[in-house]
């Protein structure tokens, strides 16, 4: 059973990937996948689902008109005990595992999380999983006969095509109890205006901790300025106000897809790959030969990007 | 309203390090490793530390590991801290989030809490599921990816972050369990007295009988856990990389620069 994110009426692209994923773990067990949509007013979109090879489960009721972990919790909590799925997939997302793992908790059952890869046989789940700053792959296995809670990394599958046709749309009974729900949605608030708009440019230069201090944002400058560039920054950069949010390329912050993309003293954590993964030319400088970084640059220099950058403006002046 | 406050931190390797794979490929090498204060757990200190500030109440730090977590606590008693406890379940690697979150979920019984924080994630393993899972397992209201934190009235009013710049608030009644986000706030340096005091204050330990348990393997769990392997990443598609001094990397990239077209001249 695939659990659907949705926000303002649109599909995360993330659901998607889980209908791929789902839909060939169903395959190769011999099981079915189904996605579940949880929302309130939201047939068209639990119809629009249903054009991606995946019959639909409904579940609406006014109390999920927004996430709440403890409407969604409240409201799967029914439909797991009626159908009984062998595996519950929810995207890693900060939607997702606000949710995922309350569930595994609240109705006692095995949860694997952040997975770029499952194979499922009989009540075996193998899992691969990246650790320790990306740098180690475990292969990870739950044995169990409750069904088991799993996030699944977004990027880790290609998402699924529509079909010929429509499959079903199926209501399923809800019974929600308004007043044991305790987290009350209050507003969405949404990021400021803009200094620079990172999404449109072609070339970006980004900054991560191997800048080391924040007088070197100037050498980040100068070298964006010489290839016609704007200075965008890894999280911990903007989290030490170093840059203004607005330059955050990632999961939390922008995605971007630029022509060129220089990424220096980046180590290449999941949640900045997530923001740039798609550039056309990747090229990474990192001290760190092991940095993850590497794995989807095209172009990689283990260099101190502080050497490394003043001599190639000294070069490209020559 | 005065809280009480458990923050739950956890040390790990320090995530900038190279790792090794054990013999066995069931866990790294451990034996030349340095260990940190986990990065997210940084900022949930710091925000237990400042709603015990503005409110009153006591803060505990609480962590699951070996001895050698105690230092990790001490840093925390430090910065503002009144308690440390560390449950003893002393397996190194503690893979399995589910066994962790239960046992710090069933040490939380065992303290008075208004407001349990924890960091968004853990930069060892990334598995962003110990919070949840304790909030399920406690059926305490809970938020996720907490940037701000207001409390008011006895109820909390918090801001958590979505994808691409967005920021959900939410309101909740406490008890609650909230995860808090890298960058919530400005985590304070301990002060030399603080740090010579905390060096002497006890740290209360929690093994399997506080718990109700006979041993850690008694702990009842619905699945079983285990490890297949650990391996290098494997190398897919991976970047060209330009060797040599810096002087030649640096002829490479600018002809690079040219050819491409990124530079004019």
């Amino acid at each position: 059973m695939i659990v659907a994110e949705h926000l303002e009426g649109r599909v995360a692209p993330s659901t998607l990937e889980l209908i791929a994923a789902g839909r060939e773990l169903a395959d190769a067990s011999g099981g079915e996948a189904r996605i579940l949509v949880l929302g309130h007013a939201v047939e068209e979109l639990a119809r629009h689902l249903s054009g991606y090879m995946v019959n639909v489960l409904l579940a609406d009721h006014p109390a999920l008109a927004q996430y709440t972990g403890d409407g969604y919790v409240q409201a799967v909590r029914g439909v797991v005990e009626s159908m009984h799925p062998r595996i519950i997939l929810v995207a890693h997302t900060a939607q997702g595992y606000d949710f995922a793992p309350a569930l595994a908790g609240a109705l006692d059952l095995p949860l694997v999380t952040n997975c770029l890869a499952l194979q499922l046989a009989g009540n075996r789940l193998v899992a691969l999983r990246r650790i320790l700053n990306e740098k180690v792959q475990a292969e990870v296995e739950v044995r169990s006969d409750r069904p088991i809670v799993v996030t699944l990394r977004p990027g880790s599958t290609k998402p699924q095509g529509t079909g010929r046709g429509m499959m079903s749309v199926t209501a399923v009974p809800l019974s929600i109890d308004p007043s044991a729900l305790r987290v009350t949605f209050v507003r969405m608030e949404r990021p400021e205006v803009q200094d620079i708009d990172l999404s449109g440019a072609d070339i970006i230069v980004s900054a991560g901790r191997g800048i080391q201090k924040k007088e070197n944002l100037a050498l980040i400058e100068e070298f964006a300025k010489a290839i016609g560039g704007v200075v965008g920054a890894s999280r911990p950069l903007t989290d030490m106000d170093w840059l203004p949010k607005s330059r955050q390329v990632g999961q939390s912050g922008k995605t971007v897809r630029p022509k060129l993309y220089v990424a220096c003293g980046i180590s290449g954590a999941m949640q900045h790959v997530a923001g740039m993964k798609d550039a056309n030319l990747i090229v990474a400088i990192n001290t760190d030969p092991t940095a993850p970084i590497f794995e989807i640059a095209h172009i990689g220099f283990v260099a101190d990007v502080l050497k490394l950058l003043p001599a190639t403006l000294k070069e490209l002046k020559s | 309203m005065p809280l009480n406050i458990v923050v739950c931190l956890k040390q790990i390797p320090n995530p900038d390090l190279q790792f090794q794979i054990a013999a066995d490929g069931k866990d790294i090498r451990r034996d030349a490793l340095n260990y940190k204060l986990n990065g997210a757990d940084e900022y949930a200190l710091e925000e237990a530390v400042r709603l015990k500030e503005t409110h009153g109440g006591r803060v505990v730090a609480l962590t699951l590991g070996p001895k050698r977590a105690e230092q990790m606590l001490r840093e925390a008693l430090a910065k503002g801290a009144d308690e440390a406890a560390r449950v003893t379940y002393d397996d190194p690697a503690a893979f399995d989030v589910g066994k962790n979150a239960r046992l710090l979920a069933a040490a939380v019984r065992t303290l008075p809490h208004d407001l349990v924080l924890t960091g968004v994630q853990s930069d060892d393993y990334g598995n962003s599921a110990t919070g949840g899972l304790m909030a399920g397992l406690l059926k305490l209201p809970h938020a996720s990816v907490v940037t701000r934190v207001a409390f008011a009235g006895g109820r909390l009013e918090v801001a958590c972050e979505l994808e691409g710049g967005l920021q959900r608030v939410v309101a909740l009644p406490t008890p609650a369990l909230l995860s808090i986000q890298f960058g919530a706030n400005t985590p304070r340096y301990a002060p030399l007295p603080a740090i010579m005091k905390a060096s002497r204050q006890p740290i209360k330990e929690i093994g399997p009988a506080a718990l109700g348990l006979t041993g850690w393997d008694a702990l009842a769990v619905p699945y079983s856990f285990g490890i297949r392997g650990l391996s290098p990443p494997g190398a897919k598609g991976g970047a060209e990389m330009i060797t040599g001094s810096v002087e030649e990397q640096a002829k490479r990239f600018a002809t690079m620069l040219r050819e491409k077209g990124f530079v004019r001249r």
